[in-house]
């Protein structure tokens, strides 16, 4: 007919709309929204790939965006695993039917304390001991003593000289504030975070984000977890680390399932291999020095062992709660934040 | 035009009618394409999907509507009863689809989309036979297919924002307003460290500036109304100063930021500009060749990145040159310096088109009588840069308004509105909260909007193209002429260094700590960044494409044909470029993320997200092009008595081939470069480079994240070169003003 031959052109344009557009379509694969750092959540691709042939798309984001990313697509999610980032959030997922637990085939080999703090509601994926980073450089100049306590953190001499995250999208900064509160109570923590206020230079989105500046020296003290801050160490940075004489808070990794995945089997193949030892090991070699969870999992040196540090008791399943977490994190936002640090 | 071919033979006429083109199209995508789907996958094809399996009496009805009117637009019937056919029973048809999918909340599948889009072309061609809208069925038809777009991908969106503000989990409600515009994330004046009261301060900045207003206004003879106007302006100007200075939170924040960075950005616009028209150097002019090309291939807050290396806390001016260990880029003093960067090369863009509309003459008359040069500039110059100036003044205004990567990265401890927007939504999971920040930024933007259409009237402010008259310019003064180039000097030299901190950023270990030269940061690209950046190539693509095509035909119909609602489907259109960026995205992820419209999670939403974001582009510039043509060529091809469709594409496309060419590369580029509008919509698969490269930012891998930047500025500028080589052999020039 005339018409094809007339439009050629027009034609073509259609076809080529429509081959580039397949690109869109999808098959056999794990969709993994990633809340490790950047280097780790790369590195799991390449490894889970190879092992079984199943391709990763990874989102990654902070902790309490995957939540709330989560949470916003709970109807119909895209995600099929939730990998990595401080526990409380993947509790409070359990909790309002987000996420769902699986018991993972190395269920036996992984850490019983780590077990035993969390129930059947999401898979320790490794252990993670809050601490200061601290550049004694910037320090030293300043003529501020190293801070050995939480309380050592108001001192006016730190003025400007501290990194935290926000607990707003950081599940670091969370921990911390659940860390204090109870060490202290809720009270005296919260005047505690408003004396040391004045001192923050910046409220960071990531929880890994101050070691950063830190290592730059552009601050002082970086509020975070230790391991992150041993990479950054072993990188070449100028950092020294320590832990506060109170006692300090961890966070268990977590590693669920999402309820109602897309694709459910594969995800939880990809459980499985991600707290086998091998699926553990792609962590170290993407620098991580966090405490895997499988007992089984040859260790690296660096890594910080909780047996070396004055641990409290952390009460994941109350601090986990959604009612108590999402107070907390409001009544700092509404209390702390805002408060003018000049 | 068409309607008198057609008057004269109207209600005797006759015959067959192209609606069996789009029955066909219907019909064929009824039988065998999918009318709904279960999942985002839009490509998902199984049988229960279809519409006679999914939904049985809707899809005999739709059937048996499209079988009818396909039939009877094969058979030669006459066109006046035809067309009432087609409209009502084809409207019916398309009403009782999309009624379906409202009802049920089923996501829409690829078979519904074009049978119901068939359907409404159907509708179109049988309201034009019927006579009922006198345009011919072509235009009809689009003017349907394009008000039905605009309507679901810019006012359904936008709507969804206003509508989520105050219906808190189905409950009408005020209260998340009234919470959210009293936290002290929002406006937080006093400061309880010190002894003084901000309130107070804030108040006496705001009477004094209020004062002041009223004597400037009181100084050309004292009347009432510019009294009082003067007063109110200084009233709400010294507001905002006071807030801005001594208190905090997002509001103030953000209307400070932009009442510092607009004025300075539009005199340094206006530099540019006046040196473009009157220097004789030429290095002025190669210069200013490259600072027009900045805003295209700087992707966002590149500048604000690397500043941290010159000024951040241990910067090289800031720590190495000076010594000093201050944060004092973080904070409104950053943002603000990044935005001045990133802008100036648009107010340039505006202004020189005012400068150039200058005319020669007056100057040289006013010369000639002798005048001094400083009165010839009071009297002649002055009030014909004005208009140019306002407008330059307000975009950078509502530039600054909507910003958001540069907040994001130098922000430091104070908020923002169009971050807030951002951390609403993602930090806290709040909908509402973050739909009452769009709707304040949005109020907000619109207000400056319509000031400027008040102020200016309906002209536009982006080319404003008048023919430069006879004369020459005389050159400017000396000294002003020195001054001039050592400020083009200073930023230049400014933007250079930038710009080469993140190139050696690339290709060092670790900036400041461990300078040795590496590749390692590109060989992590080529890893990692790479899948991504074809991917976001990929997209931006399609977008390009589409946002051109249906630029191209919203600009046709608005400027060449008359009809009831043209209006409304311009400013419709051009609403998408006055939202912000991450309001737009809240509204994208609130309106299509469950029910019928269900497309969050796809490509598809990244690709019209960008695609409705750069079209009001297209637009304009197809709309300048289309003014420099005149209507006879039209004229003529329709007296041929060629339908518009052909006349569109034998005459028109052909003659606007250099602008259709610049506004897809154009589209193209900014979807590379677009963060705020797409921040929310990434997903597995669908990660876009701008996206990437804040995370690696943040997260510490600035040797990375340069490497990526590094990349895409050479690309793009790449791309904008071929651009430009390939208009010249068109033989056209190619106007920068439109992709501003």
């Amino acid at each position: 007919m005339a018409i094809w031959k007339r439009n050629v052109r027009w034609w073509v344009l259609v076809a080529l709309l429509l081959t580039m557009s397949t690109g869109l379509a999808q098959q056999r694969v794990v969709n993994v929204i990633c809340s490790v750092t950047q280097n780790w959540c790369e590195a799991l691709g390449p490894a889970f790939k190879q092992a079984t042939g199943i391709d990763v798309r990874i989102v990654s984001v902070s902790t309490n965006e995957a939540l709330a990313r989560l949470r916003a697509e709970q109807a119909n999610p895209t995600f099929d695993v939730w990998f990595g980032g401080t526990g409380d959030p993947h509790y409070e997922a359990f909790k309002d039917a987000i996420t769902e637990w699986y018991r993972v085939k190395a269920y036996n080999d992984l850490s019983p304390v780590m077990k035993a703090a969390i129930g059947t509601t999401y898979i320790p994926l490794y252990q993670g001991i809050l601490g200061f980073g601290i550049n004694p450089k910037v320090l030293q100049d300043r003529g501020a003593p190293i801070p050995r306590c939480w309380k050592d953190l108001a001192n006016p001499a730190y003025r400007g000289l501290i990194q935290v995250s926000n607990p707003n999208t950081s599940g670091t900064a969370y921990t911390q504030i659940a860390t204090l509160v109870q060490i202290f109570g809720e009270d005296e923590a919260f005047n505690l975070m408003k004396s040391y206020h004045r001192n923050v230079a910046e409220y960071t989105r990531s929880g890994v984000a101050p070691r950063i500046a830190l290592g730059r020296g552009e601050i002082g003290i970086g509020i975070q977890f230790m391991h992150d801050l041993v990479e950054f160490k072993k990188q070449g940075f100028p950092i020294e680390i320590v832990a506060p004489c109170e006692g300090t808070g961890y966070e268990i990794g977590g590693l669920s399932l999402v309820r109602g995945a897309k694709n459910k089997a594969n995800g939880q193949a990809f459980m499985d291999w991600a707290v086998s030892p091998a699926g553990q090991q792609v962590g170290f070699q993407a620098g991580i020095f966090s405490l895997p969870s499988n007992t089984k999992t040859p260790l690296i040196e660096g890594i910080p062992d909780p047996k070396d540090f004055k641990l409290i008791n952390y009460d994941a399943k109350k601090f986990g709660n959604p009612d108590l977490r999402q107070r907390l994190i409001a009544r700092w936002t509404r209390e702390v934040f805002p408060l003018p640090r000049r | 035009m068409a309607v008198i071919g057609r008057t004269s033979l109207k209600g005797i006429a006759s015959g067959r009618s192209p609606a069996w083109m789009a029955g066909l199209v219907a019909l064929i995508s009824l039988l065998v394409l999918p009318w709904g789907r279960t999942d985002r996958n839009l490509l998902e094809f199984d049988s229960r999907l279809l519409v006679l399996n999914q939904a049985p009496w809707l899809g005999g009805l739709l059937l048996a509507v499209v079988v009818v009117l396909t039939l009877s637009s094969l058979l030669h019937l006459p066109l006046v009863q035809r067309g009432y056919a087609l409209a009502g029973l084809g409207g019916a048809g398309f009403l009782a689809g999309v009624g379906w999918l409202v009802a049920t909340s089923v996501p829409f599948g690829v078979g519904a989309f074009i049978a119901l889009t068939a359907l409404l072309v159907m509708v179109g061609i049988g309201l034009s036979e019927s006579g009922i809208i006198q345009n011919d069925p072509f235009v009809t038809s689009s003017i349907l297919l394009t008000s039905l777009f605009v309507l679901l991908f810019i006012v359904y969106p936008l709507f969804t924002v206003l509508r989520e503000s105050v219906l808190v989990k189905g409950v009408f409600t005020l209260n998340k307003i009234q919470s959210v515009l009293t936290s002290p994330l929002f406006i937080s004046i006093e400061n309880p460290y010190t002894d003084h009261s901000e309130q107070l301060l804030v108040n006496l900045t705001t009477l004094a500036l209020g004062l002041l207003g009223a004597g400037l206004a009181a100084r050309g003879g004292f009347r009432w109304p510019r009294v009082l106007t003067g007063l109110g302006v200084g009233l709400l100007l010294g507001w905002i100063v006071g807030a801005g200075i001594f208190g905090g939170g997002a509001f103030p924040t953000s209307l400070y930021l932009a009442l510092i960075v607009a004025p300075i950005t539009t005199a340094l616009g206006l530099v540019f500009a006046l040196l473009e028209q009157r220097s004789r150097a030429a290095w002025v002019r190669r210069s200013l060749a490259v600072v027009s090309l900045l805003p295209l291939i700087t992707p966002p807050f590149v500048f604000a990145f690397a500043l941290t290396y010159w000024l951040g806390r241990s910067g090289i001016i800031t720590s190495d040159l000076l010594g000093l260990k201050t944060s004092f880029l973080f904070g409104i003093n950053g943002v603000a310096i990044a935005q001045v960067f990133a802008f100036t090369p648009v107010a340039f863009l505006i202004l020189r088109g005012s400068v150039q509309g200058l005319n020669a003459s007056l100057e040289e008359a006013s010369a000639t009588l002798r005048a001094h040069p400083w009165h010839t500039f009071r009297d002649i110059t002055w009030p014909l840069l004005r208009p140019g100036l306002a407008a330059a003044f307000l975009l950078t205004i509502i530039e600054s308004l909507a910003d958001f990567g540069n907040p994001m990265l130098l922000g430091g401890d104070r908020n923002f509105l169009a971050t807030e927007v951002f951390l609403a939504l993602t930090g806290r999971y709040d909908p509402n909260e973050a739909a009452v920040y769009g709707v304040v930024l949005l109020c907000l933007v619109l207000t400056i909007f319509g000031l400027q259409r008040l102020w200016l009237g309906n002209t536009s402010f982006v080319t404003v193209t008048g023919k430069p008259g006879a004369g020459n310019f005389s050159p400017l003064p000396v000294w002003l002429e020195r001054t001039l180039q050592t400020i083009l000097a200073l930023w230049g030299l400014a933007v250079v260094l930038l710009y080469f901190s993140i190139f050696y950023g690339s290709f060092v270990q670790i900036w400041g700590i461990n300078n040795s030269f590496t590749f390692k940061h590109y060989v992590d690209l080529t890893n990692l960044g790479l899948p991504v950046l074809l991917k976001t190539a990929q997209l931006a693509f399609i977008s390009a494409i589409i946002a051109t095509l249906v630029g191209f035909l919203i600009a046709y119909l608005v400027s060449r044909q008359q009809f009831w609602g043209r209006g409304l489907l311009e400013v419709g259109s051009m609403l998408s470029f006055a939202t912000p960026g991450t309001v737009m995205g809240v509204a994208y992820i609130l309106a299509f993320n469950t029910g019928p419209w269900l497309l969050t999670g796809t490509g598809i939403i990244i690709v019209l997200a960008l695609v409705f974001r750069n079209m009001p582009a297209a637009v304009r510039g197809v709309i300048s092009g289309l003014s420099q043509i005149d209507k006879s060529l039209e004229e003529a091809s329709t007296l041929l008595r060629a339908p518009s469709s052909t006349t569109l594409r034998r005459v028109l496309i052909p003659l606007l081939i250099p602008q259709l060419l610049a506004g897809m590369v154009f589209a193209f580029v900014r979807g590379m470069t677009a963060i705020s509008q797409i921040i929310f919509l990434i997903s597995p698969g669908n990660t876009l480079a701008t996206v990437l490269m804040l995370r690696w930012i943040e997260q510490g891998d600035l040797g990375r994240g340069a490497a990526m930047a590094t990349v895409m500025i050479l690309g793009l500028l790449t791309v904008i070169l071929i651009l430009f080589a390939v208009s010249r052999r068109l033989g056209r020039g190619t106007s920068l003003e439109a992709a501003v």
